[in-house]
């Protein structure tokens, strides 16, 4: 059921891309993310939104309130905070869906660049079988040109220098800068200074560039040139939404240091 | 809201999780590898190589010990007092066949060793997914490399002077042992993932394609005497006995084909992906089959028996005397040997 709605047109969509590119592997995970990206970007928007009515509900008199006159009845809590939802038409579950639905979207374009990159004989066999006969022609496809730039994107990514006896691994660096730089620029400021929310954010926002950091340095290349692209991409549909704090990143691009700050740190909203 | 977010937080996570374990190494990239010198059963799989009595399916010895990084899938190749394996870390080992022990290693590959080496005379040849053939000394110095334009997956032939190494690169190449140097490459149109059969007296190597052809090349020139193209994908080699060409498909049809001119004697559906070499013996042949069936059919195509497992088989059991020893991928057991009509005779169960 998951292979044959996801995988395998996921799969064959890449190959199809892989293609049509002068079978450039690279290029083709560049422009199947971008795809899945806009595909699924009414759906980001959507969760933007829902994040920002949430957002600006902690600055509701009403909220805060609840707040203070609930805090020892969290059953009570639970029960007004739903009534004023109701009352202000706010579903609070919109901004989480959206990201539900992505999820398993974002977990089958992973596992198609997994399995379209084979690199060994069972892996091929699946691959074979994922492929549409009608579409793709296997003789021709098979086996795929993993190589782009430096990099085999079937194996970990190491760049070799001349008069050096390891390889540096520069595509792990800028998925750890672009992953850190896309949780800073989206992170969206707290009024609250005890918001559990934004002290988690803030965590996730440090511990994830080290996380997708380990997976770019030992799994394929492929993989993390899709973890760069996807950041890159995200970025820029922030900031095409204008929902980008440029001033979180660079600081002297700040215009209201003082006033919005997020679990204690400056920073800046657009 | 903080609920909703602590959710997310946390789906996002275990989504980070999976997404790492979907990118864990090769669990279930390969099939055991098999091979024996009638005394010895020699398995390479996962992160071990055995050693194996083939009286009683008891442990001799294994390699390494303790298990580390190291992935273990191409069957090991016996050279007198040395035992050939390769593993997925890029590393060829050369182990004493007695005991276990390491005599050397070669690390100059930069890729898996998914294909078994050949040993012809002094010469090891092996075939690496870096797109190079190593040919090395016998104590594992380096002697030449030849680079093909792709993954190296099968095990090259050889009558002695020429190698014929088969590419994912679409060609089939014809090396000089002794210099490294090409004699002459055909493109064949698809992938090769198997090794081709060699039959030395005609002069013919046979291989299939992923392109579904079944081809007979004249090892001369390297000019095809013949080719038949195949409805289904074509995942085997073809084993050769008495002028005939046994293999299946991955529709389920086996065949006997005419070596001489690929014509069909004759087929029959077993209704399941024939995935591996067949093993033939004097009598009759046995086809194995992707939902861990051996089937064994007359050479007239009547079926015999049949036989399932519990994993499956991606290649055809190798003849220990009287005895047939089946490599299983990802069933509880990996080693079963069994008698000539299927029965089971014993089972190896690795020491924890």
């Amino acid at each position: 059921m998951w292979d044959a709605l996801i995988i395998s047109p996921f799969i064959n969509t890449l190959l199809f891309i892989y293609n049509i590119v002068g079978q450039n592997f690279g290029i083709a995970i560049i422009l199947f993310t971008l795809l899945i990206r806009v595909i699924t970007h009414p759906l980001m928007v959507r969760q933007i939104k829902g994040a920002q009515a949430m957002q600006e509900l902690q600055k509701n008199e009403k909220w805060i309130k609840i707040q203070e006159k609930y805090k020892g009845d969290r059953e009570k809590l639970a029960q007004e905070q739903m009534a004023l939802y109701k009352e202000l038409g706010i579903n609070p579950f919109a901004s989480c869906l959206p990201t539900l639905i992505q999820l398993p979207i974002i977990f089958g374009l992973y596992q198609a660049i997994i399995s379209a990159l084979a690199s060994t004989p069972l892996d091929l066999l699946r691959l074979i079988r994922h492929i549409y006969p009608g579409l793709l022609q296997v003789e021709s496809l098979i086996p795929l040109n993993s190589r782009f730039l430096w990099m085999d994107l079937g194996q970990p990514e190491r760049l070799l220098i001349p008069g050096l006896n390891f390889g540096i691994p520069v595509l792990v660096v800028v998925v750890v800068i672009s992953t850190y730089v896309q949780g800073k620029l989206i992170a969206t400021p707290s009024a609250n200074p005890k918001d559990q929310t934004a002290a988690m954010t803030n965590m996730m926002n440090l511990y994830m560039p080290i996380f997708m950091g380990y997976l770019a340095y030992t799994l394929a290349s492929g993989l993390a040139l899709y973890f760069v692209a996807s950041n890159l991409i995200g970025i820029l549909q922030y900031a095409m939404l204008g929902k980008v704090n440029w001033g979180n990143v660079f600081p002297f691009l700040s215009k209201q240091p003082a006033s919005a700050s997020s679990g204690g740190k400056k920073s800046y909203s657009k | 809201m903080k609920n909703t977010n602590l959710l997310l937080i946390g789906l996002f996570l275990l989504g980070a999780v999976v997404l790492a374990s979907c990118g864990a190494p090769l669990s279930g990239s390969s099939w055991p590898g098999v091979s024996s010198n009638g005394d010895a059963v020699y398995v390479a799989y996962m992160q071990h190589v055995y050693a194996i009595r083939a009286t009683d399916g008891s442990m001799i010895w294994r390699f390494p010990e303790k298990a580390g990084r190291q992935m273990f899938f191409a069957a090991p190749v016996l050279a007198d007092d040395q035992l050939l394996v390769g593993d997925y870390e890029n590393v060829l080992h050369s182990l004493d066949p007695n005991s276990g022990v390491e005599k050397w290693i070669f690390t100059q590959a930069q890729a898996d060793w998914i294909a078994s080496p050949l040993v012809v005379g002094d010469v090891i040849l092996a075939p690496n997914a870096d797109h190079f053939l190593y040919a090395l000394s016998r104590n594992g110095s380096l002697l030449w490399k030849f680079e093909t334009g792709r993954a190296l997956w099968a095990q090259p032939v050889s009558d002695g002077e020429v190698a014929y190494q088969a590419s994912m690169d679409h060609h089939v190449y014809a090396i000089n042992i002794r210099t490294g140097q090409k004699i002459w490459s055909l493109d064949v149109g698809g992938a090769v993932i198997y090794s081709p059969t060699l039959d030395p007296e005609e002069g013919t190597l046979y291989l299939t394609t992923l392109a579904r052809n079944l081809m007979a090349i004249n090892t001369q020139d390297g000019s095809i005497r013949w080719q038949r193209k195949f409805e289904g994908g074509l995942w085997t080699q073809p084993a050769l006995h008495d002028g005939r060409l046994y293999m299946g498909d991955l529709q389920g049809k086996v065949y006997a084909i005419s070596a001489k001119d690929g014509t069909e004697i004759w087929t029959q559906k077993v209704d399941q992906p024939v995935t591996g070499k067949a093993t033939v013996l004097d009598s009759r042949v046995v086809f194995p089959t992707e939902d861990g069936s051996l089937i064994a059919m007359t050479l007239e195509g009547e079926r015999l028996w049949s036989r399932t497992f519990e994993g499956k088989l991606y290649t055809g059991p190798v003849v220990i005397g009287d005895r047939l020893a089946v490599g299983i991928a990802g069933g509880k057991e990996f080693l079963k040997m069994v008698s000539l009509d299927g029965q089971d005779l014993w089972t190896f169960v690795p020491p924890k």
